[in-house]
């Protein structure tokens, strides 16, 4: 069963772009990586997916129900929008319990639970709190009620490396209970332990969804080499070499494919200096898939 | 009924600032009036050019006895909670735009004309306990001055205008917070109506010549003469009154519900 289904998912803002033929299904019980750069369209298909914001066509349904007519199926979802500003003037505790009575069930053992586990104050004002502890209250709000289902926009922005630890443990640990999870982040490598499946977005268009076990069968090596003589930008017209820069005696690139051909390559350049190391994700997309489609 | 709660909360404060407001104005006001009821006032006030009296809001009442003297008082009382009305409709919806707390509210399972409902309740609410508190002073302190025969059917009357006052304020500023996207231009513009429908009123009331532009000021839907004379409300613009305040409000869900939220 699809938990979201995006269809065709256009949405405009006048004459800036917005989104544009969005389509996406998230299974039940999966951690759904979203990737793309600040102002892809990241956010955009999330307010369109929960009904913020209408779409100019297409359709975006939760548990097969979109958010404007039906919006009683976001009682099992859980949110946490990407900058997190509340009633002020309320103390933590407060806002916490306000959020519960949305949900007609008993939240204040878990609300303990989650304040403990994220190091969270709860009789502070939420005006006082620093924006990494405004976050740790956007996590407990978004989690208290046990959702279903997920939806994270750049949820780690702000928390410290051990707190984002820790949230990842907890998120884990949700999806482990049966939730599933829609994760949106700019960086690769921080939903690359947690995801099944990420999905690249760029200038409001996806540019390819993909299993991460797929992603991480693939060797991709990033190659920079320094030689004792000019290197012409012809010399690794090989297949699988992307992103190649040469200048003067360096040449850098990626590479995918069978290492003994590129080492074959390589032994026919006399060396200075050579380093292979494993590129990041976000490279492999922008040199790979985006150049494909 | 959890929103209702909370919006009810967020407002009490600002509900017991602006009643002890109302409270003070009336009380100031009244206490006005033994200057103006001193022996050879009238005179004064005969002598007046019209324009003159117009501009000091005075008209044609006779502002030495208290029902002319109410009469007098009462477009300031009018004008004043019809700022209150104006900037809390606009503002109880607004705010979540203008706080950025739209997006947690909207990830709850509410529908948007649930939450204008909650809202609008509070608002109402508010609105009639201002109405109630005026009038209760009002009758307390020109009770208090009353050398003459009781007024209290007069500002009976008085204050029932007030209230449809109020909610026609109340229901233009919920619309334009419903209608515009921006959360401080529609502040800006129910300030700016709520002030054209009181430089209207004056107009109007300095030249007989423009009496159709009251119909865009509803600080002038009832006569304030009539009342003065006992005719009470004419129950035509009484019910036009009421269809505009149920078309503003229909609007404002209408509009709510169909727009972008700003995020």
């Amino acid at each position: 069963m699809n938990v979201i289904e995006i269809k065709k998912l256009t949405k405009n803002y006048g004459k800036a772009r917005g989104i544009i033929d969005v389509d996406l299904n998230v299974e039940q019980g999966e951690v759904f990586g979203f990737i793309g750069p600040n102002g892809a369209g990241k956010s955009t298909t999330i307010r369109t997916l929960l009904g913020l914001i209408y779409p100019t066509s297409g359709s975006a349904t939760i548990f097969g129900k979109n958010c404007t007519e039906s919006p009683e199926v976001r009682k099992e979802l859980g949110y946490l929008p990407s900058e997190v500003f509340y009633y002020d003037n309320m103390k933590v505790i407060d806002l916490l319990k306000y959020s519960a009575s949305f949900y007609h069930k008993d939240c204040t053992n878990r609300i303990k639970e989650l304040a403990e586990i994220m190091d969270l104050d709860l009789k502070k004002k939420i005006d006082e709190l620093s924006f990494g502890n405004k976050k740790k209250v956007g996590i407990v709000q978004g989690l208290l009620h046990e959702p279903k289902l997920i939806i994270l926009d750049e949820p780690t922005s702000g928390l410290d490396p051990l707190m984002q630890q820790k949230f990842f443990e907890l998120i884990e640990e949700e999806n482990k209970k049966g939730a599933t999870v829609f994760f949106s982040s700019h960086i690769l490598t921080e939903v690359q332990r947690l995801c099944n499946r990420v999905a690249f977005i760029k200038e409001g268009r996806i540019i390819k969804v993909e299993k991460m076990s797929t992603l991480q069968e693939n060797t991709y090596k990033r190659i920079n080499i320094e030689a004792k003589a000019g290197i012409s930008s012809e010399a690794f017209n090989l297949r699988g070499v992307s992103d190649f820069t040469a200048k003067g005696n360096t040449a850098n690139f990626i590479f995918k494919g069978n290492m003994n051909d590129m080492i074959r390559k390589l032994s026919e350049v006399e060396l200075r200096n050579i380093s292979i190391t494993e590129p990041d994700l976000e490279e492999i997309f922008l040199n790979y898939y985006a150049k494909e489609e | 009924m959890n929103i209702f709660i909370r919006e009810w909360r967020a407002n009490r404060k600002a509900l017991i600032i602006w009643s002890v407001c109302m409270i003070l104005f009336v009380l100031i006001g009244m206490s006005k009036y033994t200057a103006y009821s001193t022996e050879g006032g009238s005179d004064i006030f005969n002598q007046m050019p019209t324009t003159m009296k117009a501009l000091l809001g005075i008209g044609s009442f006779d502002v030495t006895t208290m029902s002319g003297f109410y009469a007098f008082l009462y477009p300031y009382l009018a004008l004043t909670t019809g700022i209150h009305a104006v900037l809390l409709g606009n503002g109880i919806i607004a705010k979540e735009e203008r706080d950025k707390t739209t997006e947690f509210l909207m990830a709850k399972p509410v529908s948007r004309a649930s939450i204008i409902t909650a809202k609008l309740m509070v608002a109402v609410i508010n609105v009639l306990i201002i109405n109630l508190i005026t009038l209760v002073s009002s009758i307390l302190m020109v009770s208090a001055y009353n050398k003459g025969e009781s007024i209290t059917g007069e500002i009976v009357v008085f204050l029932i205008d007030m209230l449809i006052t109020q909610l026609i304020f109340l229901t233009i500023g919920t619309l334009l917070s419903a209608f515009y996207r921006n959360p401080k231009a529609s502040g800006a513009l129910a300030t700016g109506i709520l002030f054209g429908a009181y430089i209207i009123s004056k107009v109007t009331d300095i030249t007989d010549q423009l009496g159709f532009l009251n119909i865009l000021s509803p600080l002038k839907y009832f006569s304030y003469q009539r009342i003065v004379e006992g005719n009470g409300l004419n129950i035509g613009i009484v019910l036009l009154s009421i269809a505009l305040i149920a078309a503003c409000t229909s609007l404002t869900y209408l509009c709510y519900q169909r727009r972008d939220l700003s995020i």
